[in-house]
């Protein structure tokens, strides 16, 4: 069977980037497992909540909020829409009510650290990124160059940035040039290989 | 600059929206065949110096479409509803 590789698996190159000194941001992918995008209509609530539930999610958390359940993360980004990471094959969940849908070739994530990170987000979206109005556990839906993307905000100066896979050198790109005047380092772990095989 | 208070992400500059269209045209029902009443619906808009009900998307966001309010003269931003709440908050608001 064919590995499947992340689209940037041939642009990422360790090292370090950008102007001496102290580096502020770091800069990396990450594997994404388990991707699912579940949507439905009115009554996506009462349809959605048992697959939810069967995941140890309560109810996919709220438009600027993920919610967590051990591995599994879920993002509420529209009135009938959540998008899960960490899920098993939810395929067997769909019905007139609700339509499941794998997004694990379809994204690929981006992750952004260090003392500068939020400057960086800043100066690439027109969203208030500060400490204050983006804390570890909130999403955000924007745009970085024109391309939709969601932002995660993992820890205190930490990011995962989930962009389309067919638009993710061309985000990267913008994020290797704006984070090149504050420093920034491509750590050499990074996992660019994409799992289409969902955790069981 | 424009500001949209979208009811899914919040306050968001304009540069993430596109604008769709005129929302306060209604179509005609579909048995109507007055020729005129078709002309306006698909050719003829105002251009009303003031407030304005518009389709908007929120392209680089949660991609819903919304309606708001636009005053055409000062670019204030009035009420805004997910598209398919407005008919329910416009009979709300008529209460």
């Amino acid at each position: 069977m064919a590995e499947a590789l992340s689209p940037l698996h041939h642009t990422i190159t360790p090292g370090r980037y950008g102007v001496a000194g102290d580096v502020g941001i770091t800069l990396g992918t990450r594997q994404i497992a388990g991707l699912w995008q579940i949507a439905g209509w009115q009554g996506f609530d009462r349809a959605a909540a048992p697959v939810l539930a069967a995941m140890g999610l309560h109810d996919g958390g709220s438009y600027r909020r993920a919610e967590q359940a051990g591995a599994v993360t879920a993002w509420r980004i529209a009135p009938d829409k959540i998008l899960i990471e960490g899920a098993p094959d939810l395929s067997a969940h769909s019905s007139d009510d609700l339509v499941t849908l794998d997004l694990g070739h379809a994204r690929t994530a981006i992750t952004l650290g260090g003392a500068a990170a939020r400057d960086l987000l800043m100066q690439l979206c027109a969203v208030d990124c500060s400490a204050a109005a983006f804390a570890p556990g909130a999403f955000i839906q924007t745009g970085i160059h024109h391309v939709g993307v969601l932002i995660h905000c993992t820890g205190p100066d930490s990011f995962d940035i989930l962009v389309p896979g067919t638009w993710a050198e061309t985000i990267w790109e913008a994020l290797h040039h704006n984070a090149l005047p504050h420093g920034y380092e491509v750590s050499a772990d990074n996992n660019s290989r994409i799992s289409r095989t969902n955790p069981t | 600059m424009i500001r949209i208070d979208c009811p899914v992400c919040g306050l968001r500059d304009e540069t993430e929206f596109t604008y769709g269209a005129d929302a306060s045209v209604t179509r005609p029902a579909m048995e109507d065949t007055g020729m005129q009443h078709w002309v306006d619906y698909v050719f003829n808009r105002d251009n009303p110096r003031g407030w304005h009900r518009e389709y908007w998307h929120h392209v680089q966001g949660c991609r819903q479409w919304l309606v708001l309010e636009r005053n055409t003269l000062t670019h204030q931003i009035g009420t805004c509803h997910l598209a398919r709440d407005a008919d329910l908050a416009v009979k709300e608001a008529a209460k």
